[in-house]
């Protein structure tokens, strides 16, 4: 290629970066119309200091904190059977696992209002049985925000569970249970370690997809369980308060780069051991 | 599968009942001949999918996200594949930090970005709706095109072209007859995950939305603020076929692992 091409082919698509998405962020995140920076940064102390805010916040990062927990718990088993099972509905069982990812999230999270509204599934079987009286109230509760955000994460989880999973080579299972090990130790002392990494990608990708997701919130948390993405719907488009949109909108992308660099910590340790 | 790890196997059936159960959940109700989304649903009929099909906010609007994500993935094609080759094939300075860029819209959470656009674009520069949700769509779609199609270029052996070159082709018709053929699993893969991407976006969507264009997500996530009534739910059982028959092509052509998961099997 000669020296100029490169430019010429990068061009169309630096502007547009530049125009349609790094300078509006920047611009927005520091000045927003009519508003000095300095505001968004006392808006910003405010919320880290205010308990109403705190309470969202602390609400968002521990929904993450548990749905990560959950997504790898579920996840990696998942990824560990299919990638060592030979049968060949494993391959069925991958595709099944990695299909929801294509699937719109309106679609997805619409199912846990039928599963868990007041006329939904839960809730009749519940009266059916005469378990209980009435329903109980599933629906807008922080277990909802949980399910659904579970649902909608977990194909991500296994993915990248997989391919770490996969690259761990089965004879070294053989080995350990050759010398004696019980299955489960083989499986504590071999197949973690050595997929960690994957392990360490998979909780990265689910906390800051949850902690940023906006359907789920909307849909199953409703105005009583208010998470941070909501929040910043509301300052921005409801009451038009753009120098708290700002701050929580920083909250957000801190919260998303303090997970991203902890973990290529994490990686980068794990790569020294 | 063998049951030799109960555990493990317990776990994995609590996961795939998560992921997929409400989804048939959704299914069943869309057949319900009954009035209001309950459970189990009351006799069987197709009258909450004429009625979606004959609501014209749900057509309008599927109408609007089609256009949008069709000219997104094009645009975001025609701009991602020559930086692709500029990144990994030119000699350009600050390779990393150019690449670091294109794959940058992925780190910031989109309703961030939606912000920015709304405020930014569409009230201080006064940009139509259409325009902006263009310009953000196409840039959240870049990542995937430089991605994806880069490691289809990483897998194209430069070698070929300069052979082509050597031959006496010009610069452009090595490009034409010898790489962009190499790229096309690459392409398609990228094309297919752009307008899934697009089509169903929420964040951006949500924020640039006006009432003349509105995009269908949105537009179901309204509805189903105001009324509690099956017509979502036929709604969505079509958006699910439509996904369906996505997959099976994925599938047939590149392989649906290898373009949605990363995975070679």
């Amino acid at each position: 290629m000669r020296s100029r091409t490169p430019v010429l082919l990068l061009a169309p698509g630096l502007i547009l970066l530049l125009a349609g998405f790094l300078i509006p962020s920047i611009a927005m995140l520091f000045s927003p119309p009519g508003v000095a920076p300095a505001e968004i940064f006392v808006r910003f102390g405010e919320m880290l200091t205010d308990p109403y805010d705190l309470r969202i916040i602390g609400r968002t990062v521990g929904i993450g904190l548990i749905v990560t927990l959950v997504c790898v718990v579920l996840g990696f088993p998942i990824a560990y059977l299919l990638a060592r099972s030979t049968s060949r509905w494993s391959g069925v069982l991958l595709a099944l696992a990695i299909f929801p990812l294509l699937l719109s999230n309106v679609v997805r999270t619409f199912g846990w209002l039928v599963v868990l509204g007041a006329n939904g599934a839960i809730g009749q079987l519940l009266t059916g049985l005469g378990l209980v009286d009435r329903a109980p109230q599933l629906l807008y509760t922080e277990l909802a925000i949980v399910l659904g955000l579970t649902q909608l994460f977990l194909p991500l989880a296994i993915i990248s569970c997989y391919s770490a999973v996969a690259q761990v080579d089965p004879g070294l299972d053989d080995a350990a249970r050759g010398l004696g090990a019980s299955r489960t130790r083989t499986f504590w002392s071999i197949v973690i370690p050595l997929s960690s990494p994957g392990i360490v990608v998979a909780a990265t990708l689910v906390f800051a997809g949850s902690v940023t997701a906006y359907t789920t919130p909307y849909l199953l948390g409703g105005s009583s369980q208010r998470m941070l993405s909501t929040q910043l719907f509301s300052y921005s488009s409801v009451t038009i308060d753009w120098a708290s949109a700002s701050a929580t909108a920083l909250i957000m992308t801190l919260l998303v780069f303090l997970i991203s660099g902890l973990s290529s910590l994490v990686a980068r340790k794990g790569a020294i051991a | 599968m063998k049951t030799r790890r109960p555990v493990a196997g317990a776990l994995a059936v609590a996961g795939y009942i998560i992921m997929i159960v409400p989804i048939l959940f959704v299914v069943a109700t869309a057949f319900t001949a009954g009035e209001t989304l309950r459970f189990p649903p009351q006799g069987l009929s197709l009258r909450w999918f004429e009625a979606a099909l004959s609501y014209d906010p749900f057509i309008g609007a599927l109408v609007s996200s089609l256009q949008l994500a069709v000219l997104a993935t094009v645009i975001a094609l025609l701009v991602g594949i020559p930086a692709t080759l500029a990144i990994y094939r030119g000699k350009i300075p600050g390779k990393g930090l150019v690449e670091g860029l294109f794959l940058s819209p992925l780190i910031v959470p989109e309703l961030v970005v939606g912000l920015a656009l709304y405020q930014q674009l569409m009230i201080g520069l006064k940009l139509d709706n259409f325009e902006t949700l263009l310009i953000g769509h196409t840039v959240l779609m870049l990542p995937y095109a430089v991605r994806v199609t880069g490691a289809s270029l990483a897998l194209a052996d430069p070698a070929l072209e300069e052979a082509a070159r050597g031959l006496g082709a010009s610069p452009l018709r090595a490009f034409f007859t010898v790489t962009l053929p190499m790229l096309r699993p690459g392409i398609f893969s990228a094309g297919l995950l752009s307008f899934v991407t697009s089509f169903n976006n929420v964040p951006l969507s949500l924020l640039l939305q006006s009432r003349d264009f509105r995009t269908l997500p949105v537009t179901m996530l309204d509805y189903v603020q105001q009324s509690y009534d099956p017509m979502v739910a036929a709604m969505a059982t079509l958006i699910l076929a439509g996904t369906v028959v996505i997959a099976i092509i994925a599938e047939r052509t590149v392989g649906f692992a290898r373009i949605f998961g990363g995975i070679n099997r």
